[in-house]
């Protein structure tokens, strides 16, 4: 299921207040969807009972986030059948690993972003992706190219 | 490392520590789980030494009127050889899986009837690829990353971004048409008849009715000078005339370079129909008694037919394969299983020879879907294996 900043404003208390040191609860959502913040620094959420319902939607709402990886990757291995689809897309693999994921083998770089172990995908790299760090770009390769919906990402 | 798991033969699996790396999940299963339900020799359920169950399969079929040999398309070729020649002996029925799997393909492509190439030329040449009723996800999982689709070629060096044209013909929108976005076209097909008549049509100058697709296709493959069509079971089981997709090759190559290779079957299918193909000119349902090859002689039909007395299966599992009223039938007959598992069919079978898993245990030559003959790297060289088994029962007989 996708995550967006809009379900997670909705469920906070709108105050703007500020305690968060965010200037509205608006931005304090899409600070937590980035993994900036963390659900715990809205002090009213936790401190006021009336928000208890709320909070206890947004934790769980919230849960795929701690399964995520750092670029807001999740791996189903359950689904995944080791096609390799997503080794042989990947653009950082082909820049890197132009003799072997580039054109179809496994990886030959000892750090690739993802690798097939055991007849499912691994993240093995994640600082490598182009969606990590402060310069990301917004690439879904893998995803698109999952035959299996194996690969998914937090904002969908 | 070669992977024996299916017919794309996957060449870069490795293991270290206990990890096994590049093999897709069936793949994995072969290395991870090859020591799991292995069988032991037995004659008539009883635990027996390999040597005696041997002489016991030799025995049987010396006994036997009609005798057939069965399966073989996971073992090696220098087996599969042997095979054929325990059978010109026996004077007796050879046939593998391929009778009611891609055979026919096979021997159209043998016979020259449809021009082919090698996966490794799709993979720096081919423009257009199309997969007919094949829906490797399930049948070849490395098939689109490892050769065709996704991997950059000499001629094709941005891959699936811009120089491949992917297009699906199938009943349904399997895994395999999901992937079909960018450059790609599906196709929904209630009759493939129909769609091998719009191709023809289509080249003529024709309306047909899936005129707007196919206009697509043959515009794309115009383009490129190699193009390539993977038919799968579903080309096979949707048409009732093969020639007619022959015309339909050849048509098409009038306005475009297209060529053909069969995709779906197990490791060393192809082996066994090369080997055979040499030997009498058939790739599959032979009869060393009647020295042709027909219908009635395919190993499913001789069972339902109660033809034969006796059958030496290797490496298949023809009970929990095919469907209950044929394999009900080899209960009647005497059956030799030579399995390194422990199958539904060793269960029921008078003699059980346990062998080596090919690929893993035991070395020698697979052919890859495309006909490329690799060399396996086994594990270990196991003793006792499928060559070692037939060359005994050759020399028994």
């Amino acid at each position: 299921m996708a995550l967006n900043p809009m379900d997670i404003y909705k469920l906070l208390p709108k105050t703007n207040c500020k305690k968060c040191g965010e200037a509205t609860c608006m931005s304090f959502a899409f600070k937590l969807l980035n993994r900036e913040k963390k659900l715990e620094d809205c002090k009213p959420l936790y401190e006021d009972k009336k928000y208890e319902r709320q909070r206890k939607k947004l934790e769980e709402m919230l849960k795929p986030l701690e399964e995520a990886t750092e670029t807001g990757l999740i791996v189903d291995e359950s689904l995944c059948t080791g096609c390799g689809n997503c080794v042989v897309v990947c653009p950082v693999h082909v820049e890197k690993d132009p003799k072997g994921a580039a054109v179809g083998n496994g990886p030959t770089i000892d750090d690739p972003i993802l690798r097939v172990e055991d007849g499912v995908v691994k993240v093995i790299n994640m600082q490598a992706c182009r969606r990590y760090g402060k310069n990301r770009v917004l690439c879904v390769v893998c995803r698109e190219n999952c035959p299996s919906d194996a690969i998914r990402f937090l904002e969908g | 490392m070669i992977c024996p798991g299916c017919s794309c033969l996957c060449d870069d699996v490795y293991i270290k520590d206990g990890r096994v790396f590049n093999a897709c999940r069936r793949g994995r299963e072969i290395f991870a789980k090859y020591s799991e339900n292995r069988t032991v020799a037995k004659v008539d359920g009883k635990e027996v030494d390999v040597d005696i169950a041997i002489e016991k399969a030799v025995e049987i079929l010396k006994d036997a009127k009609n005798p057939a040999i069965y399966g073989l398309d996971t073992t090696v070729v220098e087996a599969q050889k042997l095979a054929i020649d325990v059978a010109e002996k026996l004077n007796g029925y050879i046939d593998d899986n391929s009778s009611f799997c891609l055979g026919e393909l096979v021997e159209a492509v043998l016979k020259g009837e449809l021009p082919t190439t090698t996966l490794d030329e799709v993979r720096d040449n081919a423009y257009v690829l199309v997969y007919w009723g094949t829906n490797p996800y399930h049948s070849l999982s490395r098939h689109l990353s490892k050769y065709t689709y996704y991997p950059r070629g000499k001629k094709r060096p941005r891959g699936y971004d811009e120089d491949r044209f992917l297009v699906v013909v199938d009943v349904r929108r399997s895994e395999t048409a999901v992937l079909a976005k960018k450059n790609a076209r599906f196709i929904r097909v209630d009759d493939d008849a129909e769609l091998v008549d719009s191709f023809v049509k289509v080249v003529e100058g024709k309306a047909a009715k899936y005129a707007k697709d196919v206009g697509v296709v043959i515009t794309e493959m115009k383009k490129a000078d190699f193009n390539v069509i993977f038919g799968g079971l579903g080309l096979k089981y949707g048409l009732k005339d093969l020639n007619q997709f022959k015309e339909m090759v050849k048509k098409l190559n009038e306005v475009a370079p297209v060529y053909f290779i069969p995709a779906g079957f197990h490791g060393n299918m192809r082996g066994f129909n090369e080997t055979l193909f040499e030997r009498v000119g058939h790739v599959n349902r032979y009869s060393f008694g009647d020295s042709k090859s027909g219908e009635e002689f395919a190993f499913t039909e001789l069972l339902k037919n109660e033809k034969i007395d006796a059958a030496l299966i290797v490496g298949t599992d023809p009970v929990y394969s095919l469907p209950f009223e044929v394999s009900s039938k080899l209960g009647k007959i005497k059956s030799i299983v030579v399995d390194p598992r422990m199958s539904f069919t060793a269960r029921i079978a008078d003699v059980v020879i346990p062998s080596a898993i090919s690929g893993v245990e035991a070395g020698g030559t697979m052919v890859r879907s495309d006909g490329v003959r690799v060399k396996l790297e086994p594990l270990e060289e196991k003793e006792i294996n499928d060559v070692y088994i037939l060359n005994k029962i050759k020399e028994g007989l």
